[in-house]
């Protein structure tokens, strides 16, 4: 992709390889840190999801990268600009916000050929694109109605239509997928995949488990900082937790003091056998021991990692 | 911190988008057109100079009929017939009459209630048109202080004869002076409004943030407006211009292009100084405390009313720092005497010129801070 921006960074990372470099980034509202020496690097052409709970920071990054925060301290680099000149890779930028930031009193159409008009997109090429991203959002049919009347989900929807608008290299998406229904979700999904394929960088924040699954490199936030980053078969790793083979046996007891003795950690829950395994020949190993009369293999969910991690950071 | 040039094509769009948005609400437009009209309406007729129901006593000694007749053809007047001078001071004390005219082959006296200027000057304008050729008068007002009549000293006087001349040519009443004063305070107020709650919801549903995030400028953003809004400004002058003028007959003795052109400028002003008021509003709400601070003492100070002259000299220099100040004077100016562009310049096209580029600048500055 050609930036035509010739600033050279001072530091050794390559700006190709990164939409985002983040170091030491501090932020206080008041006597609230909000972001607490926080440190980042999201490559180009990735989905990266921002995880963590309420307050954690999340939002005041994702503002921060959008330039509309003044740090008090720490370096940021957004698309190999120094975030004090992020104007110049503003056109870039899509920023969508948790806010209905949309006119209530437009039109589908009117608020797209606004958000169109600000990137300088008009004539032709802004028909094509508006009707190309309603298609997509499944909003076509609705295109002359009046914003404020839509629901929350098709909101959401139109507001990421507007948030694409200009064909961003940067997408900061802040919760952009709450309230669109599973099925939508999905086609959000793919189509994000799609753009990272394509080389455009997505940044998104989310309380949703499943949500996070699906990017490239999960961080997880907590006070201000990152505490895990990878991804989410990573994350999982990181959390200590393991794939748990359930097993209904003729009798538990006999069968888990078994298993105890060959090294597996074993519990029996309802008269059900619970055993971490770390992989299929242990898989085996254990099936060798015992003749299940049912068996369930329960992958742990990232859900499970969030709320691991949440526990060992607040202790 | 001003940055890069403006980008016409964005300024449009974002005028396009105001537009829009102000077409689709009746109810402001509505706002917008008939309240400057309902306004306006309401001060003409109650500033029309017309008054009725004035209680006039007579104290009639013989002679002056010329001018009993007068007063009895007059309309506004009730008149009730005393025996005695001191009647009539009782009765004025007691407020039941506004006035008495005593008269007497040589001398016209009048006893005045003074505490309301409008009708004093009704009876002294129809005893005077009644006293054919004029007579000596002679007047006695009842001080504030509530402690009877007084007379004008000396008895028996032949005052001099009083000759006016009205320098353009009218007898101009009460709403001639106002309107077009008043012109400018409905432009203003309305767009003051209107402007600092539209830029507080910009700033509290989020868009201000999206734009921000955009290439858009803020002093693209801020023209968008301007331009967007000048339509709306366009209309409401008119409507209350074609109210003033052919409703009320004030005259519009100057080209109405330049009064227009002060509107305009003034309505500029409004629109920028409210936006950046607006960043001192959390809500709506917070909006209309506004009025009293920044609208009402342009009512009260900038002459609209009554002149500056009359305002008390510490509190005068507030009234030359008001916008209000210099649109009145610039719109009655064009109206009435029909000045033209280069005599209204100094110091009225340029205050408001100064208010306009002052409000701008800082509604953009204070627009850069750190949102949220």
């Amino acid at each position: 992709m050609n930036d035509g921006e010739n600033s050279t960074p001072s530091t050794s990372i390559s700006f190709e390889d990164y939409s985002i470099v983040a170091s030491g980034l501090k932020k206080s509202f008041g006597k609230l840190r909000v972001l607490n020496d926080l440190s980042v690097k999201i490559p180009r052409g990735t989905t990266y999801c921002l995880l963590g709970p309420n307050g954690s920071g999340k939002t005041t990054f994702i503002r921060a990268v959008a330039g509309l925060l003044r740090l008090d301290g720490g370096d940021l680099w957004v698309l190999g600009e120094s975030v004090s000149n992020v104007r110049r890779v503003r056109p870039r930028i899509g920023y969508m916000t948790q806010h209905k930031a949309l006119y209530p009193d437009l039109t589908l159409q009117e608020n797209m050929e606004f958000y169109a008009g600000l990137y300088g997109i008009d004539g032709r090429r802004m028909a094509e694109r508006i009707s190309e991203l309603l298609e997509m959002v499944d909003l076509t049919e609705h295109s002359d109605r009046i914003t404020g009347d839509l629901s929350g989900g098709m909101y959401q929807r139109l507001s990421l239509a507007c948030t694409l608008i200009h064909e961003p290299d940067l997408l900061l998406l802040d919760e952009p997928t709450v309230g669109v229904d599973p099925i939508l979700r999905e086609t959000f999904w793919r189509f994000f995949d799609d753009l990272a394929e394509k080389g455009a960088t997505i940044l998104i924040t989310t309380h949703l488990m499943d949500e996070a699954e699906r990017c490239k490199i999960v961080g997880y936030m907590r006070a201000g900082r990152m505490l895990a980053e990878g991804s989410p078969e990573e994350l999982k790793r990181l959390a200590g937790l393991r794939p748990i083979l359930k097993l209904r046996v003729e009798d538990p007891k006999a069968s888990a003091t078994i298993l105890a003795n060959r090294g597996f950690e074993v519990d029996v829950v309802e008269g059900e056998l619970h055993v971490k395994i770390e992989d299929h020949q242990q898989l085996k190993e254990v099936l060798e021991q015992v003749v299940p009369l049912d068996l369930r293999l329960i992958e742990p969910s990232i859900g499970d990692a969030f709320l691991r991690l949440a526990e060992e950071g607040s202790r | 911190m001003m940055e890069r040039s403006l980008d016409v094509k964005r300024v449009l769009v974002v005028a396009r988008r105001v537009v829009r948005q102000l077409k689709r609400d009746k109810r402001t437009i509505g706002l917008i057109t008939f309240a400057p009209i309902f306004l306006m309406i309401l001060f003409g007729y109650a500033l029309s100079g017309e008054m009725s129901g004035i209680n006039l006593g007579i104290v009639d000694y013989g002679g002056q009929d010329a001018l009993k007749a007068h007063l009895q053809s007059v309309d506004d007047f009730d008149l009730l017939y005393l025996g005695s001078e001191s009647d009539a001071e009782k009765l004025i004390v007691e407020g039941r009459l506004h006035g008495a005219v005593v008269i007497r082959k040589e001398v016209v006296r009048i006893l005045l209630d003074g505490s309301s200027p409008q009708i004093t000057s009704s009876i002294m304008a129809e005893v005077r048109s009644g006293l054919q050729p004029p007579e000596s008068l002679q007047k006695g007002v009842r001080g504030g202080g509530g402690d009877g009549v007084v007379r004008g000293a000396g008895g028996v006087e032949t005052g001099p004869q009083i000759v006016q001349r009205y320098v353009y040519g009218y007898d101009l009443e009460m709403m001639d002076s106002v309107g077009p004063a008043v012109l400018g305070l409905v432009v203003f107020f309305f767009t003051f409004i209107t402007a600092a709650i539209s830029f507080l919801r910009e700033r509290t549903q989020g868009s201000l943030e999206k734009f921000m995030v955009s290439p858009l400028s803020r002093p693209e953003m801020v023209a968008g407006y301007l331009l967007g809004f000048s339509l709306f400004a366009l209309l409401q002058s008119a409507t209350t211009f074609l109210v003033v003028v052919f409703v009320f007959g004030v005259p519009m003795n100057g080209n109405p292009l330049t009064a227009f052109a002060v509107i305009l400028l003034l309505g500029a002003g409004a629109l920028v100084l409210g936006a950046f008021f607006s960043n001192f509003a959390k809500t709506e709400f917070q909006v209309v405390q506004f009025i009293p601070m920044v609208i009402l003492p342009q009512v009260v100070l900038s002459g609209v009313w009554w002149p500056l002259q009359s305002i008390p000299a510490f509190i005068r220099p507030i009234s030359y720092i008001l916008p209000l100040t210099y649109s009145s004077d610039a719109l009655r100016a064009v109206m009435l005497k029909g000045a033209g562009i280069s005599e209204i310049l100094v110091p009225d096209l340029l205050f408001l010129v100064g208010f306009f580029v002052a409000s701008f600048i800082a509604a953009t500055l204070i627009l850069s801070r750190e949102v949220g």
